[in-house]
């Protein structure tokens, strides 16, 4: 057997080939982590369902503040002219308030033509009085709340006015010392109304990303171990590389979907005019951002590790149970969880990046807490990235679906 | 050179492969036979890192190989792996960037290695949308595009057409003219044949033989072909001559020396014409049978 000298690995490159830079090239965690974004941002259906969900937050809004703004014009048949009275206070009352609900009344001459005048659909409603003075509203088949509402009120007014004046006092007198204020401790009344709804936008929000980005991550290790490419890139670089790569790749295009996702509805919410609240909701979005980062961290490495043990992406769906679990967990904190049971959520890795950006909003919280929170979801996420990585390590090159525990005592 | 020292690796209780130790030479190709199950696959993982062995060691000009060695060699699977959804252009890059090539450079070898696959005009296509012999072009152009140190190849021409081995075969040589060792394993014995300058036999997880054709045939059992009228049919009865084969005035024989040789030659002289005693040179692959019943 002859021995040749040892071929230099720049010593046979084809001539007129440049030589592959040396030391110039990048890390390998981010080759995987940049080929991972171009891959799903050059993928047609991804591109689409990120708009068409844009689109969807951005007309919800503006459907919701056109609700709000639309006016109403109520007409109600009456006989009477305290009926009429009644009907021109609520019509005082409602333009005042937002300006733009009207009631209008349509004097008829007796109680049959009025109910007619309901029964043929010329008329919201009829408001008639009986001998004993007790008022009735008869509508068709419903009776709007804001035409009772409205009506209500001033059917309440025009009689504690004209009580008051039969007794020789005023509305004034006879309701002072009536009024309550409300306050709260902590927080605000205003708050609470934008927690309820940033809370159930938070948890929605972090539930939709965790799986859809999950199942990528889980999908994109299974089919490198189905296609056996993971064979190759183990040879070229180390494993762990590859997994850091796609946990970094994937945490990277949830945030800034939803970073985007967000944006659309804070912009829309501004443009809209129905930002009042706004202002209250921005700090506690930066705070979400924070910690969707971490537990979405540790949800990756949970769902890598998925797909590692699956052996077709079909496998998923059955193996996914305990994550999907935890995801509605943390949902479940965004929509149900008070008191002390908020406060322990805000402390549980994953929950907590649901839980704790709500106690933000419901109540003062020192400084210390979300850091507090974030240092124990930063420690399990190392913890969860460390172990993973160990099976992932082991499952991935093994072909065919494993269970957690043969996958542990598996060697590479 | 590439040497492979008393690598061991068990599954459970069985051994897949059992101390074997052999070489691959520089500049030259190293055909890697044996039955299925005889442990090509698992030593070429071991060879590549893929799998851990559990005694034995890798050496690369003598001393042993390190992760930074394993990046420099190429290798083909014997599972094929790529990505069937993707640009084929757009994957070989991203492997050539793993492998430490810059973007522009992987991109342009990647480009040359398929016009000479003639899939230039592909490259943009997804991998699935190829024939099952293009994909396999695309997975040699993967195994060879950052110009490896060493190429380790499984089953390199399995679903190839005759005019893409030939292509493979002269992509290979040019390989191995800069001084690349290549080990591939195959079980079309007469391209191993064709092509290897060496050959390493195993068989149930240990080495049968290795070495390079001229040894391993120097070690084969010495046979003879002898034609002769009017009958070949006396040399049952001479000593030191094992008869193979003997049909009308022919006879195949094994010989134990060069004096035996002679002597059988003196005596076919003796009975009558002798037409033909030649040395029969024996294929790689008749030695592998050889070896291998």
């Amino acid at each position: 057997m002859s021995t040749i000298t040892k071929p230099q690995h720049a010593a046979h490159q084809p001539e007129g080939a440049p030589p592959s830079a040396p030391g110039g090239t990048q890390p390998a965690w981010l080759i995987v982590t940049l080929r991972e974004v171009m891959v799903k941002t050059k993928d047609r259906g991804f591109a689409i369902s990120t708009l068409v969900t844009l689109v969807l937050i951005v007309a919800g809004v503006v459907f919701n503040a056109y609700m709000d703004n639309r006016g109403e014009d109520f007409s109600v048949a009456v006989i009477s002219d305290a009926g009429r009275s009644v009907v021109a206070l609520a019509d005082e009352e409602g333009r005042a308030d937002d300006g733009n609900t009207a009631f209008e009344a349509v004097v008829v001459g007796s109680d049959d033509a009025a109910l007619d005048e309901v029964r043929g659909g010329d008329v919201d409603a009829a408001l008639l009085q009986n001998e004993d003075g007790l008022w009735t509203l008869t509508g068709k088949e419903e009776v709007s709340p804001g035409l009772s509402g409205g009506l209500g009120a001033a059917l309440e007014s025009f009689a504690l006015s004209t009580n008051a004046a039969a007794t020789g006092s005023s509305p004034q007198e006879l309701l002072a010392g009536s009024e309550l204020e409300q306050s709260l401790l902590e927080g605000s009344t205003e708050n609470q109304a934008v927690a309820s709804v940033a809370g159930f936008a938070f948890g929605f929000l972090f539930y939709m990303a965790a799986i859809i980005f999950g199942l990528q991550i889980a999908n994109s290790v299974v089919e490198e171990k189905q296609n056996r490419v993971v064979e190759i890139l183990a040879t070229a670089i180390p494993i762990r590389q590859l997994l850091y790569g796609k946990v970094l790749g994937n945490t990277i295009l949830a945030m800034v979907q939803l970073a985007m996702y967000g944006g659309a509805a804070l912009l829309a919410l501004n443009l809209t005019g129905t930002s009042d609240l706004v202002g209250g909701i921005i700090p506690a979005s930066g705070w979400f951002l924070v910690f969707f980062l971490f537990g979405f961290l540790i949800l990756a490495a949970m769902w890598a590790v998925l797909g590692s043990l699956a052996s077709r992406p079909e496998d998923l769906n059955n193996s996914s149970a305990p994550v999907l679990a935890l995801i509605l967990a943390a949902l479940g904190a965004g929509l149900f969880a008070t008191g002390q049971l908020l406060v322990v959520a805000s402390y549980v890795p994953v929950v907590s990046s649901v839980a704790m950006p709500i106690r933000m909003l419901n109540t003062e919280v020192a400084l210390w807490e979300p850091i507090l929170s974030l240092v124990i979801a930063l420690a399990a996420a190392a913890a969860l990235i460390h172990l993973g990585e160990k099976i992932y390590r082991r499952a991935v090159m093994q072909p065919g679906a494993l269970s957690l525990r043969k996958a542990m005592k598996l060697e590479q | 050179m590439l040497h492979v020292q008393n690598l061991t690796r068990r599954f459970g209780e069985h051994t897949a492969v059992d101390d074997v130790t052999f070489s691959v030479p520089s500049a030259k190709m190293t055909g890697f036979v044996g039955a299925n199950g005889a442990g090509k696959t698992t030593t070429m993982r071991m060879i590549m890192g893929v799998l851990t062995a559990h005694a034995g060691e890798v050496l690369l000009d003598g001393r042993t190989v390190t992760a930074d060695d394993r990046a420099t060699f190429g290798y083909m699977p014997e599972e094929r792996g790529l990505y069937p959804k993707q640009p084929i252009i757009d994957q070989l890059v991203y492997l050539g960037q793993l492998h430490r090539m810059s973007q522009g450079d992987a991109r342009s070898r990647a480009q040359e290695l398929l016009e000479r696959f003639q899939l230039g005009d592909r490259r943009k296509d997804k991998l699935e949308s190829l024939s099952l012999g293009n994909q396999q072009r695309v997975q040699i152009a993967a195994s060879l595009l950052h110009r490896p140190s060493v190429l380790i190849l499984d089953e390199p021409f399995s679903g190839l057409d005759p005019v893409a081995v030939d292509s493979m075969v002269e992509l290979l040589r040019e390989h191995t003219a800069q001084g690349v060792p290549v080990l591939f394993s195959s079980h079309q014995l007469d391209l191993v044949d064709r092509l290897c300058d060496n050959l390493v036999i195993l068989q149930k997880g240990r080495l049968v033989t290795s070495g390079s054709g001229d040894e391993l045939r120097a070690a084969a059992p010495r046979r003879h072909r002898l034609t002769v009228s009017p009958d070949a049919g006396w040399v049952r009865e001479e000593a030191g001559v094992t008869v193979i084969d003997v049909a009308g005035q022919d006879a195949v024989v094994e010989l134990d020396n060069d004096d035996a040789a002679q002597r059988l030659l003196t005596a076919a002289m003796a009975r009558g014409r002798v037409h033909e005693f030649s040395r029969i040179r024996p294929t790689l692959s008749e030695i592998y049978r050889g070896v291998s019943q």
